[in-house]
């Protein structure tokens, strides 16, 4: 009898997830309220904080938890796809290109094929990189604009104001990203409404795997085999 | 010498006039010993009071009010000052709307707590020969200067002062920004972060500012900036203390300020850093131009700054635009499958 739900996410990846969408959420709240300074929501906001100073503190112990799960997570990441403990699932290939314009045909009815994924699509690779890069993106600036002084000893002065107009921007898209693509995807598409809970729950039910990442799933399932085969050789 | 009473006008039911007054106090040799033992003139001159604002409109009386009948008991008073501190409120019976605004300046304050040498009415606008003070204006700035010595040899070096000098009636004195009779303490944070509003009063008026070739967009492009910015939070929150963000003085000095352009425009630039590196300390020579001096970003002004921006204006609609795009294709095809 065939288990209905399939183990997707590790504890770590799900407290991974789970963190950053905090750090996300405060970090986006108290930097939209300093970039939005005048708008009244941010006003309001600001004084819920206890004023500015104390916001801004917020928003920068935030930025270096931020700033540690980073580099906690690109470090395990590296070492485990280095050591071959795991597969480099998230690394873009030629076939995530092929797949978008597999579907970029499916979608206008140009073919009735859809790609089959691996264990991530190239839509969740692109809101990965995105991820990663946009983020590494955002602490250098981020640092760049709390150590002006450290900062300006090496680069010309003129970084400082581009790095603030990149912060500012950067952050302003990731979060349109996550609010226009990340919600979709995880929450209003119509194979997943109204909540995709896999991510918190490290579980996925089995006919989501066969429909969504088809090669990942038929590669479990001959792994598996395989196991079975070699514990029934084993086996006096 | 005291005037000796009943020696000329004849005693009246009717307030004395000013030429019963005149009588005595128009010799130039009327004097009087003070408490402290200095001698004090009780002369005054017929002619100055004549030609002074008040001259033919009010009496000797109207403010000497206890002077009722001629002649008059001597008074005494302990020295100079006393005999002033005993009169300024007479003004208050005409001039009563700066007599109020006074009660909320920092100079009543310090009357009030007992230091005798912070100035009343007659100490800048004078008694009898009173003039009306801002004829010419250049009146305003030396009558400061009188007691804060020190800041008016430093507004003296100024570009207003200079423009002042010439008769310019554009250019600030004294009390254009400190107010003549309500001037708040200027040294206290709320007054510190109110500098840029004093300052935008003018410089953000196009008319005015055209004619020296000044920049209207000093203002908006320090408020956008992270100095004007958090100025901006730290009065809306109404903070009394704590920390400081730089406002225009900071920069341009608070009296001494000096013209950007033309000659010894290096003086500001050259001058920067050490502004700076007053709040950030240990700032290198490249600190300062993080600072893009009132420019909007432009491929003249901050070029990189400018090409951030514009990067960012396409390159933001573009990923959202195409996201938007495959998410609505997508459900188009959902449609179409059902």
């Amino acid at each position: 009898m065939m288990k209905e739900y399939i183990q997707r996410f590790s504890v770590r990846q799900r407290i991974e997830h789970f963190s950053v969408m905090v750090l996300f959420l405060v970090l986006g709240l108290t930097g939209f309220a300093q970039k939005f300074f005048d708008a009244p929501w941010a006003i309001w906001t600001t004084a819920m904080m206890g004023g500015i100073d104390r916001l801004r503190w917020i928003h920068r112990a935030a930025g270096v938890m931020f700033t540690v799960f980073a580099i906690v997570h690109i470090s395990i990441g590296l070492f485990m796809v280095l050591t071959r403990r795991s597969r480099p699932s998230m690394i873009a290939s030629r076939k995530d290109f092929l797949d978008a314009v597999a579907m970029l045909r499916y979608y206008l009815r140009i073919s009735d094929k859809q790609p089959r994924f691996d264990r991530f699509d190239y839509r969740q690779k692109f809101e990965y990189w995105g991820m990663v890069l946009g983020g590494m993106l955002m602490i250098a600036t981020g640092f760049m604009l709390l150590y002006p002084v450290i900062v300006t000893r090496l680069l010309p002065g003129e970084f400082i104001p581009v790095a603030r107009v990149a912060h500012s921007n950067e952050g302003l898209l990731a979060f349109l990203i996550v609010i226009i693509w990340h919600i979709f995807n995880a929450h209003l598409s119509p194979g997943v409404f109204p909540f995709d809970p896999s991510i918190f729950t490290g579980k996925v039910r089995r006919e989501h795997m066969q429909k969504e990442h088809p090669l990942e799933y038929e590669r479990m399932m001959r792994q598996s085999e395989e196991e079975e085969e070699a514990q029934a050789d084993e086996a006096p | 010498m005291l005037i000796s009473a009943g020696q000329a006008a004849p005693a009246s039911p009717d307030p004395p006039s000013n030429d019963d007054c005149l009588t005595c106090h128009g010799k130039p040799d009327a004097s009087s010993k003070l408490g402290d033992g200095e001698a004090l003139s009780l002369y005054v001159d017929r002619e100055s009071f004549a030609h002074s604002v008040h001259g033919g409109k009010l009496a000797c009386t109207n403010c000497h009010t206890n002077i009722t009948a001629v002649p008059h008991a001597p008074r005494q008073f302990k020295d100079r000052r006393a005999m002033s501190l005993a009169y300024y409120e007479s003004c208050k019976q005409c001039h009563f709307a700066e007599y109020t605004r006074l009660l909320d300046g920092v100079h009543y304050a310090a009357l009030e707590k007992g230091k005798e040498k912070a100035p009343t009415c007659v100490d800048c606008h004078g008694s009898h020969a009173m003039e009306p003070p801002a004829r010419p204006r250049i009146h305003i700035s030396a009558t400061c200067a009188k007691c804060h010595v020190a800041v008016g040899a430093a507004y003296a070096k100024s570009a207003h002062a200079a423009g002042l000098a010439k008769g310019n009636p554009d250019v600030p004195v004294c009390t254009n920004c400190h107010h003549a009779h309500d001037n708040a303490n200027p040294l206290t944070t709320a007054s510190h972060l109110r500098i840029s509003e004093l300052c935008a009063r003018c410089h953000t008026n196009e008319k005015l500012m055209a004619k020296y070739g000044i920049s209207t967009d000093v203002l908006t492009t320090y408020l956008a900036d992270f100095h004007g910015m958090t100025a901006s939070l730290y009065r809306s929150e109404g903070l009394k203390s704590a920390m400081l963000t730089a406002t225009c003085t900071d920069c341009h000095g608070v009296h001494d300020i000096t013209w950007v352009k033309g000659p010894g425009s290096g003086v500001i630039k050259a001058n920067l850093l050490i502004r700076c590196q007053h709040c950030h300390k240990g700032a290198g020579p490249n600190f300062s131009s993080a600072w893009m001096g009132h420019y909007e970003p432009s491929l003249r002004h901050a070029p990189l700054v400018y090409l951030t921006k514009l990067f960012y204006m396409i390159f933001i609609p573009f990923v959202i635009g195409g996201l938007v795009i495959q998410i609505l294709l997508h459900l188009w095809r959902v449609v179409v499958n059902i």
